[in-house]
């Protein structure tokens, strides 16, 4: 195995932009935020809406909105400025930002334009809108304490989100902003006199004036690329290097000013053109979010550039040239982290995710794989390590060995991959069970001959692009919960201690009066008591969801997001009221196998085995297992768990699966209109809130990890890759022809579901075991889920199990023929096979 | 020699009795040990391996003692176990064993006394833990078979994935293993026998029936050091290798063999050893022999002996050296005139 990943293959400009970025805070320049302000006393920049959903920031909330007001510089306001209608002003206020105030810098060796971005803008309220606002969202009762009492109390969290969505900038390529105000400039034309004059009229007009902002930031980078240029030429002030260095970099300065000339308002021609209107188009979505890099994703990006590629490559453009292009783009990409390049590893964490899908099916069902796909690889295998933009790479059952090949060859020079890998065919099912479950919202846009052209969002997230927001992190739902109030018949388990306040509180019964589990003679009583808490907890998290989305929507339109998402100028509508095409918001299930293997242990401990009572289990939990460490050996080591390929226990999942799926899809938001999705996706709140939640019948202590989206529970996996992702495919639905979505295979989840697998690095030892690598992958293809991180076991992780070995019980390490638990193999064994990791011997 | 004749009486009767039952494998049973999925070892493609208890060797370096003995045994593995977390010490297994075969020993480790231990696993049913392990469970053909074809899909995106039955020796169970073998193969599988040949030929040559590979172990030339390091000599192993070799020229037998042998330092890591194996090998040359692989000595399982209770001879023996196994393999070559496929396998000290 290689050591740690190092970049390589890149051309001293890339290197050079690399390494530049990679100063962070040290740099000459950066994208840090800029605060903006209509001068007046009650403005508000800080949208906190947008961090309900990241609990380890509640505390900072009022932090934050305080000092960007305080930061924020004013400018001056047009005339009419307080008689325009809110979505107009945004629109207005966000142009004048982008175009006059924010500084415009050209950097050294860029071939891109358009480099500042994190903004933080006015939401530009007026006083009686800006005192609406405040009492909405910081009233006793308001959105953020309700957000911050639904978190403590272990329900999960819930909030209207920036971003994950795929705006539509295939169609921006294509038909230039020029095409996009033709669209709207017709809707606007059709509306009746009195909707024109109204809601409608005053939302059309606004993108119209976003449409105007790319124009406007565009040619002024033109005019800056010529202005550089011509000093280039007069006083050899370019980026240094001498005047033949100055000549190469004016001549690039000037095709660079031709680019964005043409894709102010035209349609980008080539290659260049289309990366730097995707670029230029992709950074004001941010910036019209106030948000960096949210999951704003690019959707199959080596599909709808390959035109542009192509006549690039006709016209004599390099495949070095390209590379270049993208170099240059990726390192904007990156600049989102710049919005608090003070804090931490330079504002880098993993948080963003600026996706973009490679390869996956056709129409036809060929596969779609083209040069650029490769050559997009190529540019992630040379940049990284590297976090954005993020690669996801669509797999199905006929990718083609080249494919695969690369992928392999990736996954093991990074130790492990450095993108996420989707399945279509489940998840197309998905895509497809959306259509089916919610058909007057849906079926018109999802279909059989278009479901291919799914793309994913975030991390892996599935959705249509270019019309389809169904905010895929915008509630995480801690499905243990329903468990926890099963067993207390509605209330928490434990009292609360507020750990500002030091107060504590009893628990009071908070969801439905299902009964003393004590006194259940029947496994069916508790089933049909959890059923019951399931249905509250669903009903909670939309409840909670509400509050900041009837908030957004009324006072944070995005204008400019709205001109690239389809359904918006049709309906006259911004999409933070509904205005995609497809417009649902998704409840990502968090601890979804905690609450299944708790249920099984449940069943079996006081049930099945009799092995305790209903009471005992109770005390126990209560107590968080101290004092009864036998009943918590048997809850973890004897009761079923999922993720075994069992089938009895993979049915227990398939049961939550069923009954959660059909709870969410029951409800719709009540301002919006949006109905409400399955997926699983956990980030790191599976980490979070096993301190929130108490212990758990499954064996869980108070403070352990939660289980992780769809993944089986930390160690449960005994039985191996195949089996653990039998179980993932298992619960999602299968495959059969009753009830299928695509092809043979149903999938509850259209969002789809993370799914991490940890692998020994001897599986991609030489030629051989690669080969059986992408058996396993086509193995997933035909069994397993709709995603797959893979993760290579890695000489942390063994140190880890060393120093907790309960938690690695089931750790094997492999050498031929032979394998062993890690745990039981002796400390000075442990050390060699740490070692011999470490050194790439294995 | 001379296995150009028919298929022997005891081959056949073992596949009538096999199809006899048909359609009732619930009756057959055996002793499995552990199954392994996705085992990417044990033969071509991703794999699902058996472990069946019992085996006539007792090889010195055995890396998986556990299943040499043909009966259920116990073992503790004191990290698993509770007892030091709780406050009454746990003492489940002690209780629950009928025949008074296990204490707790003077570091609060639990041992078995294994002239009393029948292996009747209640000790492992009442262990809150898992400490108590069973090594050995009886399952019917047909059980063990479903729970093998679990993988079925995975073993069909690879190339000639399927199922391997090893061990112990997996012959020593013939009945049970040509079953399973026959059952999943029914199903699509690839089938692979891991043999150490130490075998009557009839039960081999049954087994050889339901198997698509055939991975032989050949550990030691010399009969006599064959015995001291395994406890038996190799006559047997090397006329069954010959017979094999035989009947794969036959239209009886179409399966591949990959070759095995076990590189020990200070028993089978001679130069003359390779050698002469290799001569035998030259000499037998069983068509579509596709691999030989030299499987380099680990020290991976000595916590195994430990908690069986036995003294490992090899705890104190260090890694091979990269330059000695690639010598060994070339050594291998040389013997085998370059016609056959030598790899080692496995880790080494440097």
């Amino acid at each position: 195995m290689a050591s740690l990943k190092q970049p390589h293959g890149l051309s001293p400009r890339v290197q050079k932009l690399r390494s530049w970025y990679f100063e962070g805070a040290d740099r000459s320049w950066n994208n840090e935020y800029s605060s903006w302000s209509t001068g007046t006393s009650w403005d508000i920049q800080f949208n906190e809406l947008t961090y309900y959903i990241v609990p380890e920031v509640y505390t900072l909330l009022g932090a934050m909105r305080s000092s960007f007001r305080m930061a924020a510089r004013p400018i001056a306001l047009r005339q009419d400025f307080w008689s325009l209608s809110l979505p107009e002003r945004r629109a207005w206020f966000l142009k004048e930002v982008m175009t006059r105030h924010l500084p415009r810098d050209l950097l050294p060796g860029d071939l891109l334009a358009g480099s500042r971005f994190n903004i933080q803008t006015s939401l530009c309220l007026n006083e009686a809108e800006a005192r609406e606002y405040d009492s909405l969202v910081l009233g006793k009762k308001g959105a953020r304490a309700a957000a911050i009492e639904f978190h403590n109390h272990g329900y999960g969290n819930a909030g209207a989100t920036s971003g994950h969505l795929i705006p539509g900038y295939a169609e921006l390529l294509a038909s230039g902003w020029k095409g996009i105000a033709a669209k709207i400039e017709a809707a606007l034309a059709s509306l009746p006199q009195a909707e024109a004059a109204g809601a409608r009229g005053a939302q059309l007009r606004a993108m119209l004036i976003a449409t105007q902002m790319p124009r406007e930031l565009s040619l002024a980078y033109a005019a800056d690329c010529e202005a550089l240029a011509a000093s280039c030429a007069a006083d050899g002030a370019g980026d240094g290097g001498g005047r033949g260095a100055d000549d190469a970099r004016r001549a690039e300065l000037l095709v660079m000013a031709a680019a964005l000339r043409q894709v102010a308002w035209e349609p980008a021609r080539d290659f260049r053109e289309a990366l730097q209107a995707l670029w230029l188009g992709h950074m004001l979505v941010m910036a019209d979010e106030n948000y960096p890099g949210p999951g704003v994703s690019f959707g199959r990006i080596d599909q709808y550039l390959l035109p542009y590629w192509e006549r690039s490559k006709a016209e004599g453009m390099s495949m070095q040239e390209a590379k270049e292009l993208l170099g240059c783009f990726w390192f904007h990409c990156n600049t989102a982290y710049d919005a608090q390049i003070r804090t931490g590893n330079n504002g880098i964490t993993a948080g963003f995710g600026q996706l973009f899908n490679l390869s996956g099916l056709g129409a036809e069902g060929q596969d779609m794989s083209n040069e650029l796909s490769y050559l997009f690889l190529e540019v992630i295998d040379g940049m990284s390590p590297i976090l954005e933009p993020k690669p996801n790479v669509r797999l199905h059952r006929g990718s083609p060995e080249k494919l695969l090949d690369k992928v392999v060859s990736m996954v093991e020079s990074s130790q492990g991959a450095p993108f996420l890998l989707n399945f279509d065919e489940r998840s197309m099912a998905g895509m497809m069970r959306e259509a089916r479950e919610a058909p007057a919202e849906a079926s018109l846009h999802i279909r059989k001959d278009n479901v291919h052209d799914y793309a994913s969002v975030g991390c892996l997230e599935n959705t249509m692009a270019g019309n389809d927001r169904s905010g895929t992190v915008d509630c995480n739902q801690n499905l243990l919960k329903a468990v926890e109030l099963a067993l207390t018949g509605g209330e928490d388990l434990l009292p609360f201690t507020d750990a500002m306040t030091g107060r504590t509180t009893a628990p009071r019964r908070a969801g439905p009066a299902t009964g003393d589990a004590r006194s259940f003679a029947s496994w069916e009583e508790f089933w049909a008591a959890y059923r019951e808490q399931t249905r509250y907890i669903v009903g909670r998290i939309v409840e909670l969801y509400e509050v900041s989305e009837s908030i957004r929507a009324r006072f944070f339109p995005t204008p400019y997001l709205s001109c690239l998402v389809k359904g918006c100028a049709e309906q006259g509508r911004d999409i933070t009221s509904g205005g995609a095409e497809l417009s649902f918001v998704t409840i990502e299930a968090v601890t979804f196998a905690t609450a299944v293997d708790s249920l099984l242990a449940v069943r079996h401990l006081v049930f099945d085995r009799k092995d305790c009572t209903m009471v005992e289990l109770i005390e126990a939990l209560k107590a968080n297992w101290k004092g009864h460490e036998a009943l918590r050996a048997k809850a973890h080591n004897k009761a079923p768990k999922y993720g075994r390929d069992d089938p009895q226990a993979d049915a227990m999942g398939a049961a939550v699966m069923e009954l959660w799926c059909a709870e969410t899809w029951k409800h719709r938001t009540a301002s919006t209109g949006r109905r409400f999705r399955p997926g699983m996706l956990s980030w790191n709140y599976w980490a979070g809130d096993g301190f929130v939640m108490a212990a758990s019948p499954d064996g869980r202590e108070r403070g352990q990890f939660l289980s992780n989206a769809i993944c089986p529970s930390n160690g449960a996996d005994i039985n191996g890759p195949t089996s653990n992702a039998n179980s993932v495919g298992a619960v999602l639905g299968g495959r059969g022809s009753e009830g299928a979505d695509w092809g043979d295979y149903r999938n509850s989840l259209p969002n789809g579901a993370s799914h991490t697998i940890t692998f020994n690095p001897s599986i991609l030892r030489d030629g051989e075991h690669r080969e059986k690598f992408k058996a396993f992958l086509r193995g997933y293809a035909e069994k397993g889920g709709t995603a797959l991180q893979i993760n290579m076991l890695d000489p942390e992780m063994l140190k880890d199990a060393q120093a907790r070995p309960q938690e690695y019980r089931h750790l094997l390490v492999r050498v031929t023929g032979y394998n062993a638990y890690f745990t039981s193999i002796g400390r000075e064994l442990q050390d060699e096979v740490i070692a011999r990791l470490s050194h790439g011997k294995f | 020699m001379g296995s150009s004749r028919p298929a022997p009486l005891a081959g056949r009767a073992l596949l009538a009795g096999a199809a006899a039952l048909d359609g009732d494998a619930a009756a057959i049973t055996g002793l499995v040990l552990q199954i392994q999925r996705m085992s990417t070892e044990d033969g071509p493609g991703l794999r699902s391996s058996a472990f069946l208890k019992g085996c006539p060797l007792s090889c010195a370096w055995c890396h998986n003692p556990e299943s040499i003995e043909t009966r259920p045994q116990v073992q503790w593995l004191g990290l698993r176990c509770i007892a030091g977390r709780t406050a009454d010490g746990c003492g489940a297994c002690l209780r629950s064993c009928p025949r008074g075969a296990l204490s707790r020993g003077a570091q609060g480790n639990i041992e078995v006394e294994r002239a009393s231990c029948v292996g009747c696993g209640t000790c492992a049913e009442a262990c809150p833990g898992g400490a108590m392990e069973l090594l050995g469970t009886r399952m019917e053909a047909g059980q063990l078979a479903d729970e093998l074809l679990k993988d079925l899909s995975w073993w069909k995106a690879s190339e000639r994935g399927g199922i391997t039955l090893t061990g112990g020796e997996a012959s020593l169970q013939a009945v049970f293993a040509l079953e399973v073998f026959r059952l999943c193969r029914k199903a699509g599988a690839h089938t692979a026998l891991d043999t150490c040949g130490l075998a009557k030929w009839e039960t081999l040559e049954g087994l050889y029936s339901q198997v698509d590979l055939v991975l032989y172990d050949l550990k030691e030339a010399d009969s006599g050091r064959h015995r001291v390091f395994t406890g038996a000599g190799n006559e047997l192993v090397l006329a069954n290798f010959e017979r094999t070799a035989a009947l794969m020229r036959s239209a009886a037998m179409p399966a591949s063999m990959w070759i095995r042998t076990p590189i020990i330092p200070g028993a089978t890591d001679s130069e003359e050893n390779l050698l002469a194996l290799g001569e035998l090998i030259a000499r037998a040359d069983p068509p579509r022999l596709e691999r030989w692989e030299l499987c380099a000595f680990n020290k991976l399982c000595a916590g195994k002996y430990r908690s069986l209770g036995r003294k490992w001879d090899y705890e104190e023996a260090s890694l091979m050296r990269r330059e000695d196994l690639e010598r060994l393999a070339g050594s291998a070559r040389r013997a085998t005139g370059g016609k056959v496929e030598v790899s080692w396998t496995g880790s080494c000290r440097d």
